[in-house]
């Protein structure tokens, strides 16, 4: 029986998870983004963190979110996938937990597939519902058009 | 002068006369220096003029008879007890010598005194208390008139005038008197005015005329306006005094309302250190979130610094969960302390409301009081 630990954030109601293994570090979202000319809307644009250039995309816009504002509580999420960083903007991230493999429900590929593979399954936990994102496909799954 | 053959048709002549004159007269025939025949008038007499009584050298009659001279003289009231007016005419015999005299004696009544009878029954009514009318010679009481109201039964006619009484001192000063005099002496408060009287020739003062009236309407107002004047000054006192409380109510007021405006800024400082105590949650947990990523990141060597990782974020959440308690807790107080503010307004509205009603029972006050002194200076006038 293995268990995984998941960074959770929300998005809007929602709630999402990702394999800590991919999260570097949270931040709170930096007043100085520069912007990247004609990119489509959720790339936010480009920050420098410790000395490194991170692109960072707002995952609500990507993901076709209607409301889109920020609060007090939204923050950048900087996602390590092997050599590239990647900043998410998320609606507050609230906690990291420890959930065991099998609670964690397969989606059937074909509904996986129509969310374009970013799902990878739901962390059922109690009442919560937690979208578990795959965090392997991610960088490509959100960065392809 | 009468010669002796007259002296009958004289006599006849007095007899019918004696009753005709007005106020009386005493005729009188003498002989030598003794009166021999006499004629009075029913309601005048004089006891010394009486047959057989001798006169002495002194009397106007015998010194008419020694200087042949009709003599006419005024006898004060200390010869005969009242003042008389005296004619003595010398009776001449057949020789030229005075052999005695015709006398006529008439009472000397001063006007006044003549018509007291008339005008004081009248006079005395006239006043709305009543009224006691009284004339004195110089010693006593001569005439009184009392009304139907009021009357002063310790002075009658024949009263010894005393120096203590007013008419004893008009006499005296020879001023007209006019006092008031409480109720100790006769049992009312009375206004006695008294004036001298003068004979015929204003030189001497022969009596006074007196009127007396009761002043019991009049100083019970007097009283009354004095009671009056005592209690709003009472009642201006008290007005003053609530005004000055009203004032105090106003200011006290006017310090609650500032304290409780700074109850509402220190619960917004409350608030304040409260949205810090947020922030520093805020940043415990994405510290203790960042610390657990770390240890995951560490493997197996990070497990230790993943239970204190845990530890932050649960601490965090603690922390984190007062800031709504300590909301609410300031938000009751706001709800509170505006409830205080609104019940406050009203009572400074209401104490408004009080010292204008007071300023105008004040205003009453004044205007009661100028009337009531004005009331009292009238009831001294009465």
């Amino acid at each position: 029986m293995s268990i995984m630990q998941l960074v959770v954030f929300r998005l809007g109601d929602e709630e999402y998870g990702i394999e800590i293994g991919f999260a570097q570090e949270i931040i709170r979202i930096p007043e100085l983004i520069t912007k990247i000319p004609d990119m489509p809307l959720y790339v936010e644009g480009l920050i420098d963190i410790r000395g490194k250039v991170i692109p960072i995309i707002d995952l609500k816009k990507r993901f076709g979110y209607e409301k889109t504002e920020r609060s007090m509580d939204s923050r950048l999420l900087i996602l390590d996938f092997e050599s590239d960083l990647l900043g998410i903007i998320v609606d507050d991230v609230s906690e990291v937990i420890k959930v065991e493999e099998q609670a964690i429900e397969k989606l059937s590929a074909e509904i996986s597939s129509l969310g374009g593979n970013r799902i990878q399954g739901i962390a059922h936990i109690d009442e919560r519902l937690i979208l578990l994102l795959n965090g392997s496909k991610l960088k490509t799954e959100v960065l392809k058009n | 002068m009468i010669a002796l053959a007259g002296i009958e048709s004289c006599k006849t002549l007095a007899e019918f006369l004696a009753n005709l004159i007005p106020g009386g007269v005493v005729f009188g025939l003498v002989e030598k220096d003794t009166f021999v025949w006499v004629k009075s008038s029913d309601s005048f007499t004089l006891d010394f003029i009486k047959v057989g009584n001798k006169l002495s050298d002194d009397t106007t009659t015998m010194e008419a008879i020694r200087e042949k001279k009709v003599l006419i003289k005024n006898i004060p009231r200390t010869v005969y007890g009242m003042r008389v007016s005296m004619v003595s005419i010398p009776v001449i015999d057949d020789n030229g010598d005075a052999v005695g005299a015709f006398s006529i004696a008439f009472p000397k009544l001063h006007p006044v005194a003549a018509a007291f009878g008339n005008f004081a029954p009248i006079l005395a009514e006239m006043f709305h208390e009543g009224s006691f009318l009284y004339m004195s010679d110089l010693t006593k009481i001569a005439y009184a008139q009392p009304s139907q109201k009021f009357d002063m039964p310790s002075i009658s006619v024949g009263y010894e005038l005393r120096e203590a009484d007013i008419a004893y001192r008009v006499i005296h000063s020879k001023q007209p008197i006019i006092e008031e005099i409480d109720a100790s002496k006769y049992g009312d408060p009375l206004s006695i005015a008294n004036y001298p009287l003068y004979d015929d020739e204003n030189e001497n003062i022969v009596a006074t005329l007196g009127i007396v009236t009761p002043k019991k309407t009049a100083v019970a107002l007097r009283e009354m306006s004095d009671n009056l004047e005592s209690s709003l000054e009472g009642i201006a006192a008290a007005i003053e005094q609530l005004s000055a409380s009203a004032t105090e109510i106003h200011s006290n007021e006017g310090a609650l309302n500032t304290d409780i405006n700074e109850i509402i800024n220190i619960s917004e400082k409350i608030n304040e250190v409260s949205a810090f105590i947020k922030e520093i949650a805020d940043e415990t947990k994405m510290l203790g979130l960042n610390a657990a990523i770390e240890a995951a990141r560490a493997g197996d060597a990070g497990r230790g610094f993943g239970v204190v990782a845990e530890e932050i974020r649960n601490l965090s959440a603690q922390s984190k969960s007062t800031v709504p308690k300590i909301k609410e807790l300031t938000d009751t107080i706001k709800r509170k302390v505006d409830e205080a503010s609104r019940k406050s307004n009203l009572s400074l509205d209401a104490s408004q409301g009080q010292a204008a009603a007071v300023e105008e029972v004040s205003a009453s006050i004044e205007e009661i009081t100028s009337m009531s002194s004005e009331l009292s200076n009238i009831a001294k006038t009465l």
